[in-house]
């Protein structure tokens, strides 16, 4: 092991979590005593942990699973009017407004998701077979679209992770993919989002031992068009 | 004196028995050799003894006259004997510390801890304490269940609501806001002696 391929593994953390399976913590042992930045790295998070320790022992309670959470019961303080009347004024400008915005709109999207019709679709073809020029796809804002995409199987890995990168480069949204789905071309609709620009569809494998690989990056240049799709 | 790395000059230093030199060399790697022996050995004081002989007989493959002779491989020689150190004991649980060397048998010593060390360690607490004051409450709780109370991880990242990959990132996170002070004390102690 390298210390590059240390770095991208996240090795030190995982050195730290009892995370790394045994051929590859022999394998960063190995490295751990001849880089100096590594050893240092895992010095400096050992010696965190072992501070940190100690400081929380003395401070707030043990983390206690879900269901053994108790809240108290607060009896009748709110029904104070000093808290009652504000309440009550509050939840009916939320009610109001459900009733005459927000459910009207919810309407209006539902019976425009139930009729059929025609969605632009994205071409992602991976950056490393097509080079420098990235497809572009255009949509109206906010306008669903589709990201018909191809999966080359590994064996090596167990599920996937499909994220779409925005042109800032955050992660519009994460999406988990079976092994068994990758067989077949997924065909992923996607929300509409809010901004043109260049984006970049990500596929991220994952093997047994939790370990994410990055199998590949599609990307695609989103344009926001004037007018809605032409019916045919 | 500064230590950079494991060159000429510090194997000379370190074959002729200097004392700073030395210390520097056992204080380097005897964290990392108590992080590797405790990942397999079952006792704080089997580790230990393994950290002693895996030093004791560095000190004396180094005294030997044809010793080691490239520094910069120093750090594998280590790791390789620590290796052999642990193959003895998963051979024979009862294994004692054995050398040809009677010198080499001397115990090797933690680093000595000074006043200027229980001083360095107030500053070390201080500066965990504030980067764990301004963590989210959850981070947190979710340390103090991984690393405190050592349970399930899968468990406490369910509890929480959050999976492996942001733990990892959140010990990344820490660790990475502690390093700098921590280079400067290691720099420090060095310098001092």
């Amino acid at each position: 092991m390298d210390h590059s391929e240390a770095s991208r593994l996240m090795a030190s953390e995982k050195y730290l979590l009892d995370e790394l399976p045994p051929t590859e913590m022999e394998a960063f042992e190995e490295h751990l005593f001849t880089c100096h930045e590594c050893a240092m790295d895992v010095r400096a998070g050992s010696v965190f942990l072992e501070h940190s320790k100690a400081e929380l022992a003395n401070s707030s309670p043990r983390v206690e699973p879900r269901a053994a959470e108790v809240r108290p019961w607060r009896g009748f303080a709110w029904w104070r009017p000093a808290f009652a009347i504000p309440a009550m004024a509050i939840l009916l400008i939320v009610v109001g407004y459900q009733n005459l915005v927000t459910y009207p709109a919810m309407k209006g999207a539902l019976a425009e998701n139930q009729a059929p019709r025609i969605l632009p679709a994205a071409s992602l073809v991976s950056a490393v077979t097509r080079g420098s020029a990235p497809s572009v796809i255009a949509v109206r804002a906010g306008e669903p679209f589709l990201l018909p995409l191809d999966i080359p199987p590994q064996n090596a890995f167990q599920s996937y992770v499909v994220e779409l990168q925005n042109p800032t480069g955050g992660v519009e949204w994460s999406l988990p993919v079976s092994s068994e789905s990758v067989k077949n071309t997924l065909t992923i609709g996607a929300p509409g989002v809010d901004k043109a620009g260049h984006y970049e569809v990500v596929v991220i494998g994952r093997n047994a031992q939790g370990q994410n690989s990055e199998v590949g990056r599609y990307p695609f240049d989103l344009q926001f068009a004037r007018t809605a799709n032409p019916e045919p | 004196m500064q230590f950079h790395a494991f060159d000429r000059h510090y194997l000379e230093k370190l074959t002729s028995g200097d004392f700073r030199t030395q210390e520097h060399f056992v204080a380097y790697f005897s964290e990392l050799i108590r992080l590797k022996l405790s990942r397999r050995l079952n006792s704080l004081s089997e580790v230990e003894d393994a950290r002693q002989e895996t030093f004791a007989r560095v000190f004396a493959a180094l005294r030997k006259q044809d010793g080691i002779r490239e520094p910069e491989r120093l750090g594998a020689f280590v790791n390789s004997v620590c290796n052999n150190v642990l193959l003895e004991y998963y051979r024979s649980a009862s294994q004692e510390p054995t050398s040809d060397d009677e010198e080499a048998e001397a115990n090797i010593p933690d680093p000595a801890i000074s006043v200027i060390d229980v001083i360095a360690n107030r500053q070390t607490q201080e500066k965990v304490r504030q980067i764990l004051d301004q963590l989210p409450e959850k981070d947190r709780r979710l340390i103090k269940a991984v690393f405190l109370e050592e349970r399930d991880k899968d468990e406490v990242c369910r509890d929480l609501g959050v999976d492996r990959e942001y733990l990892r990132v959140l010990l990344h996170r820490a660790k990475k806001s502690f390093k700098s002070i921590y280079l400067k004390r290691v720099a420090k102690e060095a310098m001092q002696g």
